[in-house]
């Protein structure tokens, strides 16, 4: 018996992936309303672990979430890794300034972007409105992890006030 | 080829995930868990899993990335990792899944369908071999349930998978919810297509939840289990007696009592079942 076609086999594999997943022509023979139904869900899988895994992002976009997760899936493969947090920043950063994010989307995709950060330090910081004005400083240190420092600006009181984590890396 | 007996008795059993870690640690009666192979580092094991080995439950690692349906050969790298999880964790056996994961070069991150082909069915062998030679413990393979089916299918879901069992000599991980997906989406009687199963290859069985959506049943694991599925494990129940079966609970996380009542509900008709088999 001969071997077994590897590359053909790989081919159509291929093929059969690149429909469900980015809407391309199925290959000859595939029952189209099936493999709808079937490209639906996996996108709608994959979506729902990015909304998980991003609440603050997912509760501002609201209902236009899956349209606009649909939209950026048709483009962007998940991540080998599959990691929900990793595949939302690259749709946080597809949704440009567009999306105009609010402070807690923001302060989640600063979070996300130090704790996804691998190599050599990492600083950012952002000025927020809500629930109170404040400079927040995100910082990625090699060895230490993650920290960040909350900055309260024109404080009611008079002393400037300062909240600070330490996320530990995992 | 490397034809393992079935030594184990695991009993009920669960998915293991860090969301369900205190309720786990909690239930009455279970026998085994299993860890998705991937999310777990063989050095540092999570606490749950760590008490659990020491309450005596065994731990049964279940890979997802190994796509011994895909046109390459099972990763090097991935294979020493499910390894070393299944030295770590002292398991019985591993778990995997007849699909492909990539293609082309491109994840997909999801369970994909096999043509059911005596081509793919050859590549599969290939696969499976090679991964039962790097492997510590036997290894068990479960079918996926799919909405979308290949062309050209050369013989049915049972067939086929009876085929690859046959040839490999791995064990089956039954999987009744995807049974009863892949009979109702597709359109055939699922308890016909169960008795064609290699049912003494059965390593232990696999229960999840899902919902109706237009018609089409979804196998989410992230919903109640349905009554035809707990009807299928009844029926099971009565033609053989599996060695485990285990709910997978993946999102939507209920709360405990929910989740009590789940698995008794599962215990219930294992039960049932085991009372009407000719012989028992």
């Amino acid at each position: 018996m001969s071997a077994p076609d590897r590359e053909g086999y790989a081919a159509r594999q291929a093929q059969l992936l690149d429909a469900l997943l980015r809407g391309a022509d199925y290959p000859a023979g595939f029952v189209a309303a099936q493999a709808d139904a079937a490209g639906r869900s996996l996108r709608r899988k994959r979506a729902r672990a990015v909304a998980h895994a991003w609440p603050a992002l997912a509760l501002q976009l609201g209902d236009t979430f899956d349209a606009r997760f649909d939209a950026f899936a048709r483009t962007a493969d998940a991540p080998a890794s599959g990691d929900p947090l990793r595949d939302g920043l690259a749709f946080a950063r597809s949704l440009g300034r567009d999306a105009a994010l609010g402070d807690d989307a923001r302060v989640e995709l600063l979070l996300a972007r130090a704790a996804l950060h691998r190599r050599g330090l990492f600083v950012r910081a952002a000025w927020l409105r809500r629930p109170h004005r404040r400079l927040l400083v995100v910082a990625r240190v090699p060895w230490l992890g993650a920290v960040h420092r909350s900055v309260r600006g024109r404080p009611a009181g008079g002393s400037r006030a300062v909240t600070r984590g330490c996320r530990r890396r995992s | 080829m490397h034809r393992t007996p079935v030594t184990w008795r695991l009993g009920q059993g669960a998915g293991w995930r860090p969301q369900l870690d205190g309720a786990l640690a909690r239930a009455d009666g279970l026998g085994f868990l299993e860890v998705v192979a991937e999310s777990i580092d063989a050095n540092d094991l999570p606490a749950g899993i760590a008490a659990a080995l020491l309450r005596g439950l065994e731990v049964v690692p279940h890979g997802v990335s190994l796509s011994l349906g895909g046109a390459e050969r099972p990763d090097r790298g991935r294979l020493a990792h499910l390894a070393s999880v299944a030295e770590r964790v002292d398991a019985p056996l591993v778990s995997e899944h007849i699909a492909f994961v990539p293609a082309g070069g491109r994840e997909s991150g999801h369970l994909l369908p096999v043509p059911r082909t005596y081509e793919a069915l050859e590549i599969l062998c290939d696969n499976v071999a090679i991964a039962q030679d790097a492997l510590p413990v036997a290894l068990a393979l479960e079918h996926v349930a799919a909405l979308v089916q290949w062309p050209g299918a050369e013989m049915d879901e049972a067939t086929f998978v009876r085929e690859l069992i046959e040839r490999t000599g791995a064990l089956l991980l039954l999987d009744l919810s995807n049974l009863y997906a892949n009979a109702h989406n597709h359109g055939y009687d699922a308890l016909e297509s169960l008795v064609r199963f290699p049912l003494d290859r059965i390593a232990y069985v696999h229960v999840g939840g899902g919902r109706f959506r237009d018609g089409v049943y979804h196998d989410t694991h992230a919903d109640p289990v349905v009554p035809g599925v707990l009807h299928l494990v009844e029926e099971l129940f009565a033609l053989t007696d599996a060695p485990g079966v285990l709910l997978e609970r993946d999102d939507d996380f209920p709360p405990e009592a929910e989740l009590v009542a789940e698995l008794r509900a599962i215990a219930d008709a294992v039960r049932r079942g085991s009372e009407h088999r000719v012989g028992a």
